[in-house]
């Protein structure tokens, strides 16, 4: 599976011969990038770029995706597709207009977010901390959804099931970093501003993912079409969500890797800053290159191929009809 | 839904003739037919291959670097063939397991030569690796098998949806795996 690349200076960023040069604002030396196993470049500074630039990106099929500085994710710069399948979109949409598979499709991604955030209470349930009321309240929620409901249940029910998510991040993390509400933009705390930037890194990646299948990023089930850019990606981001962005979180604050210093604070805004995004990127890309056995494929995949993976479950479901189960964290 | 014979279907469509409903066999989905049918469903699709996939890589480049120096591509129309310079039609086979579904892909290409463009050829059958070469004439059973399979693919593709998978041994190298078992 080929690697995201994060850029952190501020500079210029263009293409040297058959390769990417990254010439940085403060006069630091310039870095060679390698292209080839690129997935995707994470631009963290301020880059400037050109069209011979984005041309090159174009041809090697890379991405670049744009991380501003209040709401971390700002857009992706997505090459054009080699190929293109009208009649995968032509099913993507009447699966999103025939409302009883809608739901069905919204319930499915409800019910797999719902299992994996469960899976890590019940890790953190075994290693001291006593979570077994939110592990009650998660069941509860579990057992509501069905596709039955309209599709704004099935976003009330995941809701409420968070909610009862995030008491256990007080249980896990220490008292620095209580969540007293999950608040978005900007942050006003760490723990907020860490799940944001997280969610935000597992959102991109999902927009990769997306992008090697023929599928339109534009076209979901359970988020509203055009809530933001991308709203396929948030449907997915939701089910990897707890998987990667929230154990690297409880890994890196538990060790005490992130730490006060790592943000910058402003009236009623806390950020990460340059230090703490690379503390955090570094161990959420060590998390991707993780390996499991996967039981149907008979071999080892990486997190960051379980994204991959759930992008060609979705179009196989739309284009054979053949059931969609929706990931589910099995180890 | 026509009821014509899929072959005149395909006879027709490839003579230009009008047709409600046009019906193409390439050559790799005749191959895929005698491979795997979840496959050529698949391919009857506009469904994607994973380029990355080693295998796939390496498949190609046996066919592209084969013979090169001495075949000519004919292109006509739903097929495209290779001949070698005395005029008989090459098809190179990958490995020497799957001898099949090459000989039943040539026995296609001698078969719509003769029927869609009235020439009468004689194949070979290659295997580069092994430098071995085999014979293969159109006789009027193969004929026949290949009409057979013709209304047999027709039968798959038009499915609304593919055959169940089955594990084969050649699942590993197949470029739709992990889409296939996903
Ligand atoms: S993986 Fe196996 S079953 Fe699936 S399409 Fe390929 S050959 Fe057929």
């Amino acid at each position: 599976m080929d690697r995201n690349y994060h850029v952190f200076s501020d500079g210029r960023l263009e293409r040297s011969d058959d390769t990417l040069r990254l010439v940085p604002e403060d006069g630091d030396d310039k870095k060679y990038i390698p292209i080839e196993n690129a997935e995707a470049f994470f631009l963290h500074g301020q880059i400037d770029f050109n069209t011979r630039l984005m041309s090159f990106l174009n041809d090697r099929t890379v991405a670049l995706h744009v991380f501003g500085w209040e709401d971390y994710y700002s857009g992706s710069v997505m090459p054009k597709r080699g190929q293109t399948s009208g009649k995968t979109v032509v099913n993507q949409v009447r699966a999103y207009e025939d409302s009883q598979h809608r739901r069905q499709l919204a319930a499915a991604i409800v019910r797999g977010s719902i299992h994996n955030m469960r899976t890590n209470a019940v890790y953190y349930n075994g290693r001291d901390h006593d979570l077994d009321d939110v592990i009650e309240d998660l069941e509860a929620a579990a057992a509501r959804v069905d596709e039955e409901l309209p599709v704004d249940e099935l976003l009330g029910t995941e809701a409420t099931a968070k909610k009862a998510y995030y008491r256990s991040f007080n249980e896990i993390l220490p008292r620095e970093f209580q969540l007293t509400q999950r608040e978005y933009n900007p942050p006003p705390n760490e723990i907020n501003s860490l799940i944001s930037f997280g969610n935000s890194l597992v959102y991109a990646n999902c927009v990769s993912a997306i992008r090697a299948t023929a599928l339109d990023p534009t076209i979901s089930y359970l988020h509203e079409p055009g809530e933001r850019r991308y709203s396929l990606s948030l449907d997915l981001a939701d089910l990897f969500k707890p998987v990667l962005a929230d154990r690297v979180l409880f890994r890196l604050v538990n060790r005490n890797q992130i730490s006060e210093t790592d943000f910058e604070t402003e009236l009623g805004s806390c950020l990460l800053n340059e230090s703490g995004r690379k503390t955090y990127t570094k161990e959420f890309e060590e998390t991707l290159e993780r390996t499991v056995e996967h039981p149907a494929l008979n071999r080892k995949v990486s997190y960051q191929y379980l994204m991959r993976l759930e992008a060609y479950k979705l179009k196989k479901h739309l284009l054979t009809g053949e059931e969609y189960d929706p990931f589910q964290r099995w180890w | 839904m026509t009821d014509t014979d899929p072959v005149d279907r395909l006879l027709a469509t490839a003579r230009g003739e009008p047709v409600d409903e046009p019906f193409r066999v390439t050559g790799v989905m005749m191959q895929y037919y005698h491979v795997c049918k979840r496959e050529l469903w698949f391919e009857s699709r506009d469904l994607e291959i994973d380029r990355e996939n080693p295998t796939v890589v390496r498949g190609t480049r046996v066919d592209d670097t084969a013979y090169s120096d001495k075949r000519e591509n004919l292109n006509l129309g739903m097929i495209s063939l290779d001949l070698l310079d005395d005029g008989r039609v090459v098809e190179v086979k990958p490995s020497s397991t799957l001898t099949e579904p090459a000989e039943m892909q040539l026995s296609y290409y001698l078969w719509y030569l003769d029927r869609v463009a009235d020439i009468e050829r004689d194949g070979v059958l290659a295997h580069p690796r092994e430098r071995s070469r085999e014979p293969v004439e159109l006789t009027d059973e193969r004929a026949e098998e290949v009409e057979m399979a013709i209304r047999g693919i027709h039968n798959i593709v038009s499915q609304s949806s593919p055959p169940p998978a089955e594990e084969k041994p050649f699942c590993d190298s197949c470029a739709y795996h992990d889409f296939c078992w996903c």
